[in-house]
């Protein structure tokens, strides 16, 4: 029963691909749902940074002179303020997913004020962050 | 070839279209590493940004006291298996050759088991030392 078979070759070639992504019009659902994978491996590379910064403090002065670039210096403090905001935005959109696992946000309005609140309370949250650390001392 | 080369865990005959049946797991302990990192991230980052600008002595007196440390080792003991098994999935996405694949794995399984433990022993030496 070659015909019959869904895994035959000449079934299998004649049926449809799926669309891939690039034949979706961009849209903001779509944007969150890459930030959310680029926030993640973008944390998996500040997670490496910081715990080579942890074992600087921890191994002495002068091994703390080499990790003292990423607290200290313009360009560490520029990729801390990216990796804080990386981790608010993707902690948001966790928040986005534990309200779809319960049916909540769904409909098209629903998502896409999820999206907007995600983006926009991940900048508000990284500014609140870094006001309120400054203050604080 | 106009069909994806995908191959999934299972072989022979259908193979390449079936499912390895281990998305509900993935899902689910992502959504319980996700509902545990809320609480420590919030906190974590707080206290990393509390680091910037600090010098050798005060970022070690400020990280090594016991709620610092204490979070920032349970967040990392819980961010090592969600961001192992985030990873995991982006590497099933994007990585087909079967070569590469299992380095990619295995780099990906060991590297995040050492980041966890460098970053946790150096922050017990820490607030072991303080
Ligand atoms: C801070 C609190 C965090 C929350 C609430 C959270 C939440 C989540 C959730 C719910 C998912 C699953 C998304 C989906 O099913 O598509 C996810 C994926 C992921 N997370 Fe997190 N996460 C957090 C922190 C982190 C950290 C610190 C890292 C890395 C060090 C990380 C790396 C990843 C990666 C790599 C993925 C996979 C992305 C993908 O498959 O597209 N997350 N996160």
């Amino acid at each position: 029963m070659a015909e019959a078979d869904p895994c035959h070759d000449s079934l299998a070639a004649k049926r449809p691909l799926s669309p891939h992504v690039s034949v979706y019009k961009p849209m903001l659902t779509m944007m969150m749902s890459f930030a959310h994978r680029i926030t993640g491996a973008g944390l998996y590379l500040g997670v490496i940074m910081f715990a080579l910064f942890f074992a600087g403090l921890a191994l002495g002065p002068d091994a703390f002179a080499l990790v003292a670039w990423i607290t200290n210096s313009l360009i560490g403090r520029v990729i801390v303020f990216l990796l804080s905001w990386a981790l608010l935005h993707h902690l948001l959109g966790g928040v986005r997913h534990a309200l779809w696992d319960r049916g909540l946000y769904m409909d098209p309005e629903g998502r896409e004020l999820a999206a907007r609140a995600t983006l926009g309370g991940g900048l508000a949250l990284t500014l609140l962050l870094w006001i309120g650390s400054t203050l604080a001392g | 070839m106009s069909r994806s080369a995908f191959k999934s865990g299972r072989t022979g005959r259908g193979a390449a279209f079936a499912s390895d049946h281990s998305g509900s797991c993935h899902a689910h302990t992502m959504r319980l590493t996700a509902y545990a990192l809320l609480p420590l991230g919030v906190l974590s980052i707080w206290f990393i940004v509390g680091a910037v600008g600090k010098s050798f002595d005060g970022v070690r007196a400020d990280i090594g006291r016991p709620l610092p440390a204490t979070v920032l080792i349970a967040f990392i003991s819980v961010a090592v298996y969600h961001m192992r098994i985030g990873v995991e999935s982006i590497i099933d996405d994007y990585v087909h050759d079967e070569g590469l694949k299992a380095i990619s794995l295995a780099v990906n399984k060991w590297l995040s088991l050492a980041i966890g433990a460098v970053w946790a022993l150096s922050l017990i030496i820490v607030a072991a030392s303080r």
